[in-house]
């Protein structure tokens, strides 16, 4: 299987509930565990964000591992690259916090550690087969998989909605 | 001044522009920003499907059904943990507002015994209508006596096991049927929020309508209760309000003045601090420390209980608290107890004034904690105003920033008061009900929330139904809203219907009556029970309608709930965390009706909300062939 | 063929030419790319070179290849040579020490140098600096040891970044600025408070509305300023940063059109047959108004010369251009961001600011309000990236104006 997953967003899913957001922090903090990561300083930090859409929509927003990633490219520093996996990923040692990549991501998905002064990001959890947030989230309005299984999903469930709705 | 969108969005009232306006220059944090900062809100919690009730838990119910738990560790659904979690917020309503009642029994008591420092019992007539419901023997007797004997019984209400709650035989008696039917006629008061703490312990009682049943039982202890035997007892310590003139908002602050706000719930403290002020003494150090004299302005239904019985202005609703210390100009903010925001601790910190706790109930980060007592309460009360003048000298003239704006109002409006205005008895109002002139009464009541443009919610709806002649009793921080949207001077007449106009010109009242606190909501129960006495009815009959447009707090829920009990429809404008559960949303917005003859409708329009309630009132009206 | 007659010639190894190089590889695999540089060293990351003064970094930690995108393989760098001139009918260019190198497409992406204001007297004297090159950083580095005071001329972000390396190395430092306020090419005087404040915090003296007219040395090098208000400043280095002037001279006479840089159209072609220019060197167009400009960014210069090497390498692709300012960084302990159209005084721009204790920000919208046309963040850059896909792809904002001015803007306003 050569396909990369990527992280999915049903957008009418979320219920702002931040699961994600805890997740994550704690799958990036040093003890793994939740009661250990509310007691680390300083305190993890989570890459997915929840944001607000007035009047009413919760949405989560996640690095979308871009192809012509931005950030690399304009990064000052040679700190970020793309792994063997395919993910970009930040070098902390060579990250210098001027914030270029924050300026250029459209997403806003690119964090700022102010204690360290440098820039972190989703790195896809790489010790996890599925990444935190995904797991965590208890409406599925977060998905990993690939392109085409994602999409293909998608279609199976709009016909079956249709067929559905056809039959009453 | 022009406002940007963001500040003019947040407020109907061009002081809470001018000071959010200052709170931005200055960078100072309201709750607004914190409301902001919290989007989006957790939806599980919105819903009402999480659970904490045990530690299996915290388990949280997916409202998809495809996807995620559909039932808690212990097997709880959505309809369960939805029910639990509502009759929980009226036991901390009504636990509230009874313990609000206890306070008062309490200070009855003491003052029965001439233990209490600087208490009278005002209102001797209040004293001797209420001995005799209860059964005391008047005859012969010292008013101390009577007062002695009368706050035993009320203190025994609390911890009553058996029997009835004796306020609750002020409703009339098809409505007694209905409660004793459902099995809703309450015990006690405390029981019955202890009751609700039982049954949503895990594995107790997990049928919903079961659950929702206890809800509404507690809630009449409230209503008919505890919050009944804070006016009544409130009535005979510090008279019985008659209507007076006064000012609100935050223009009330006076610049060249020791401004003290009292802020919170009980009359118990800001009777008291408004009486300090007046002492010689006080006032002559504040004129030597350079200020003019001492202003005492309420904030919240403290704030209301003294404009009610002594004109004492206003400086602003609940959402205004913080934008009071942002004046720069206050002393020393006082509270006792419920609806304090945590944030003016940080707040105060960035001004001179002090921040003063006195209940031993609640305490806050960054106040002063100078606790108050009833037995020596003048004194402590001297001795804290005393801390408000000292702090005069302290204030910065450069930070202080006052909006011009106050606007005159009428309070006052106590049952008893409103019937010396009908001259003595209720019929001239229910003429005018009949001919129609005034087509029905609403109440409108609850709090602020920054979910809901400040006031709008509030103003938009009463006017609409004073425009349609509907008279609008209101209480709380609805209350404070209409008055300072000028709605509650007899001039505002105008600005009803032709019907209502005409009643209101020639009873030289406004077209809203403020009746007073929060816990005055039981006024309006009174009325209501006299007036379908007077038509042999039901309440749920009458042509009478509720809304809470602002409500946030737990004691809203519980009013809600003890109003619809009472039969009363009411329209809630923020939508309450019941949606997880379409049984329960379902039992609250239609099966109620089958039970106590009424129910809750949620509309966060005002317009709309008001006509919902219109069209109830002509519904009821045609029902008794008015 | 051999490296001497190169498929892919580029003049100049740093941002652009090296992106150039591997945007080639991407999609030509087997053609000769030859990089000529005139430094003596492997291309590094130029932005890094302040650290080198301030000894957080050695050199070889700044070099560009194997980091970030730049892993591309078979790319053939030619160090400490300098083009002296180009043949484009030849398609040959000749070096300083006279070797010819012919090519078949060639990329001009020898950036920028600093600009000496000739006003001021004395620039000669050792001590005397304009940062620029790894070579200049290691000069000052070794400076640094004989001196006590360093006087800076120019408030710009370059001299920022050189100030603080110096002060890192307990240095005095003053910083003699002829406009009201730092930072002027980036920001408007009244958006710049806070960054004021945080440079004086951190130890830095800057002194306004004065220029130097006159360096005054000795033997030891440098001995002190002479500045326009009469005063003196004793110190024992001075550093230059008065902006940048594109390297063309070696262009003189060879055909291609110069307009103070070099003169491309929209897929970075000159006006001669096979030949491009990306960077710092070449004049590219404003994303908004369509305006020729020149820029002095490391981001420029990447996506230009990766848009360039594509072009060369056969994918025909058009530039999109850059904002004249688009600039990210941190000084002291206060991040900002600066981009688009940020000087507003006189204009008819619709203008946005919020000033908070610890943050200011600036939105600026164009006259009748439609369009975000620039933006400065200070204190809290959250989000700057979507604000500058907003500017850039001029966005209509009817539908989130006020989200723009308050700064809440999040991604799912473009998620459905
Ligand atoms: C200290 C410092 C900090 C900076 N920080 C930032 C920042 O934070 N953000 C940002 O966006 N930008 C920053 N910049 C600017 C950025 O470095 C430049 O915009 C960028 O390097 C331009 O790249 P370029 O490839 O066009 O030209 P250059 O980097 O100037 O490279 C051109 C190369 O060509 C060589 N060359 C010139 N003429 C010839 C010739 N005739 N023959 C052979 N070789 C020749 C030069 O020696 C040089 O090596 C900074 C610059 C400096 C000096
Ligand atoms: S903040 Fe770090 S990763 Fe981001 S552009 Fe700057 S150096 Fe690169």
């Amino acid at each position: 299987m050569s396909q990369p997953k990527e992280i999915f967003v049903k957008t009418d899913r979320c219920m702002g509930c931040r699961s994600c957001i805890i997740a994550c922090a704690v799958a990036h903090s040093e003890s793994k565990t939740l009661f250990g990561a509310v007691a680390q300083s300083p305190g993890p930090k989570n890459r997915v964000y929840v944001e607000w859409v007035a009047p009413d929509k919760k949405v989560p927003i996640v690095c979308r591992q871009c192809e012509d990633a931005p950030c690399m490219y304009a990064c000052i520093s040679g700190a970020i690259s793309r792994n063997e996996k395919g993910i970009v990923v930040t070098d902390p040692d060579k990250c210098i916090g001027c914030w270029t990549c924050v300026m250029v991501c459209p997403y806003g998905v690119i964090g700022r550690n102010l204690e360290t002064r440098k820039a972190y990001r989703c790195d896809r959890c790489p010790d996890r087969d599925i990444p935190a947030c995904v797991s965590a989230c208890p409406t599925g309005a977060l998905v990993y998989d690939t392109v085409p299984a994602y999409s293909g999903a998608v279609r199976k469930q709009v016909s079956q909605a249709l067929s559905k709705a056809e039959g009453e | 001044m022009a406002y940007n969108e963001n500040i003019l969005n947040k407020s109907i009232d061009p002081a809470v522009h001018q000071m959010l306006a200052r709170a931005e220059t200055l960078g100072l944090e309201t709750v607004w920003d914190r409301y902001e900062k919290m989007l989006p809100e957790c939806g599980f919690g919105e819903l009402g499907v999480c659970c904490r009730n045990c530690n299996m838990g915290p388990c949280r119910i997916s409202p998809f059904e495809d996807q995620g738990p559909q039932k808690g560790v212990c097997g709880a659904t959505a309809d369960i943990i939805v029910a639990r979690n509502l009759i929980r917020m009226i036991a901390g309503g009504a636990a509230a507002h009874s313990d609000h009642g206890r306070d008062l029994a309490h200070t009855l008591l003491l003052t029965a015994q001439g233990k209490s420092g600087g208490y009278k019992i005002k209102d001797e007539t209040k004293l001797m209508a209420l001995a005799k419901e209860y059964g005391i023997d008047v005859n012969g007797r010292s008013k101390e006596d009577i007062a002695l004997a009368l706050a035993k019984n009320v203190y025994a209400e609390f911890g009553k096991q058996e029997g009835y709650v004796q306020f609750t035989r002020r409703a009339p008696d098809k409505r007694l049927a209905v409660w004793q039917k459902a099995g809703i006629d309450p015990r006690g008061i405390d029981r019955e929020i202890v009751e609700i703490m039982h049954r949503t312990h895990i594995g107790v009682d997990n049928d919903p309508v079961n659950l929702i049943l206890q809800g509404l039982k507690a809630s009449i202890a409230d209503g008919w209760g505890g919050s009944m035997i804070a006016t009544e007892i409130s009535d005979v310590l510090f008279g019985t309000p008659t209507p007076t003139r006064s000012t609100v908002n935050l223009g009330v602050i006076k610049a060249d003045q020791v401004n003290i706000i009292v802020h919170g719930h009980e009359p118990v403290l800001s009777e008291m601090i408004m009486a300090a002020s007046n002492d010689p003494d006080l006032v002559s150090r504040a004129t030597a420390a350079g200020a003019a004299g001492i202003n005492v302005t309420g904030m919240c239904c403290t704030g209301n209980e003294l404009m009610m019985r002594h004109g004492i202005p206003i400086a602003g609703n609940f959402l205004q608290q913080e934008l009071a210390v942002i004046t720069g100009a206050v002393e020393a903010m006082i509270v006792d107890v419920q609806c304090i925001m945590p944030s003016l601790g940080d707040l105060c910190e960035c001004f001179h004034t002090r921040f003063i706790s006195t209940s031993p109930k609640a305490k806050f980060p960054g106040a002063v904690h100078m606790q108050f007592n009833e037995e020596k309460a003048l004194e402590i009360a001297k001795s804290i105003v005393e801390s408000a003048v000292d702090n005069f000298t302290n204030r910065n003239p450069a930070k202080v920033f006052i909006p011009d704006e106050k606007t005159d109002c009428m309070a006052g409006f106590s049952t008893e008061a409103i019937l010396a205005a009908l001259g003595g008895t209720l019929d001239p109002l229910l003429d005018a009900i009949k001919s129609g002139a005034v087509k029905g009464i609403a109440g409108v009541v609850g709090c602020n929330n920054p979910k809901i443009k400040h006031d709008h919610g509030h103003v938009a709806l009463v006017r609409e139904l004073v425009k349609n002649n509907v008279l609008v009793v209101t209480t709380g921080c609805n209350a404070i809203a209409c008055a300072k949207a000028g709605l509650m001077v007899p001039e505002a007449a105008n600005t009803a219907g032709d019907g209502l106009k005409g009643v209101c010109q020639s009873l030289g009242v406004p077209p809203v009556l403020h009746m007073g606190s929060c816990v005055d909501i039981s006024r309006i129960l009174t009325v209501c029970a006299a007036i379908a006495n007077a038509l042999d009815v039901d309440i749920c009959d009458l042509p009478v309608a509720g809304a809470a447009p602002e409500w946030m707090s737990e004691k809203a829920v519980s009013i809600g709930a003890y109003v619809v009990s009472s039969g009363i429809f009411t329209v809630l404008g923020t939508v309450p965390p019941v949606l997880g559960s379409p049984l329960v949303t379902n039992i609250l917005t239609h099966a109620a009706n089958d039970v106590v003859g009424a129910a809750f409708a949620v509309e966060t329009d005002p317009i709309k909300g008001a006509g919902l309630m219109i069209a109830h009132i002509e519904k009821k009206r045609q029902a008794l062939g008015l | 063929m051999t490296a001497d007659d190169s498929q892919y010639m580029i003049v100049g190894g740093c941002a652009a030419g090296m992106a150039a190089a591997h945007a080639i590889r991407e999609h030509d695999r087997q053609g000769t790319v030859t990089v000529i540089s005139e430094e003596p060293c492997a291309p590094y990351f130029r932005p890094l070179i302040p650290f080198v003064i301030s000894g957080k970094n050695q050199w070889e930690q700044m070099a560009l290849e194997g980091c970030g995108p730049y892993t591309g393989s078979n790319i053939f760098v030619r160090t400490h040579s300098r083009v002296a001139s180009v043949n484009p009918a030849a398609r040959s260019v000749f070096l300083q020490d006279g070797t010819c190198l012919g090519y078949q497409k060639i990329l001009f992406a020898t950036g920028s140098r600093p600009h000496m204001p000739p006003d001021i007297k004395g620039v000669d004297a050792s001590g005397v600096f304009a940062l620029r090159t790894l070579a200049h950083a290691k000069a000052m580095a070794q400076r640094v040891e004989q001196t006590r005071h360093a006087v800076m001329l120019g408030g710009g972000l370059l001299n920022l970044k050189t100030a603080f390396a110096l002060l890192e190395r307990h240095l005095k430092v003053t910083l003699v600025v002829y406009s009201p306020e730092v930072l002027s090419q980036l920001m408007a005087p009244e958006d710049a408070l806070l960054i004021r404040k945080a440079l004086e915090n951190a130890g830095l003296t800057i002194k306004t509305g004065v220029s130097a007219t006159g360096i005054l040395s000795d033997s030891t090098g440098v001995t002190g300023v002479t500045l326009d208000d009469g005063s003196h400043l004793a110190c024992q280095m001075v550093c230059i940063g008065k902006g940048v002037r594109p390297n063309v001279d070696y262009l003189e006479n060879s055909g291609i059109a110069l307009e103070n840089g070099i003169v491309t159209d929209r897929y970075t072609a000159c006006n001669l047959p096979d030949t491009f220019a990306a960077g710092d060197v070449a004049i590219t167009h404003e994303p908004i108004s369509g305006a020729p400009i020149s820029t002095a960014l490391w981001t420029n210069a990447v996506e230009m010369g990766r848009c360039a090497g594509q072009n060369m390498a056969g994918i025909k692709t058009a530039y999109t251009g850059t904002f004249g300012i688009l600039n990210a960084t941190q000084v002291a302990d206060e991040p900002f961001v600066s981009m688009g159209v940020v000087h507003t005084e006189n204009s008819d721009c619709q203008v946005f600011r919020q000033a908070t204790k610890t943050t200011y920000r600036k939105m600026v919208f164009d006259a009748d309000g439609t369009r975000l046309i620039g933006a400065v963040f200070v204190g809290d850059i959250t989000n700057a990236g979507l604000y500058r896909y907003v500017i850039r792809e001029r966005l209509p904002v009817s539908g989130f104006k006020q989200q723009i001015i308050d700064h809440t803007l999040n991604y799912g306003y473009f998620m459905r």
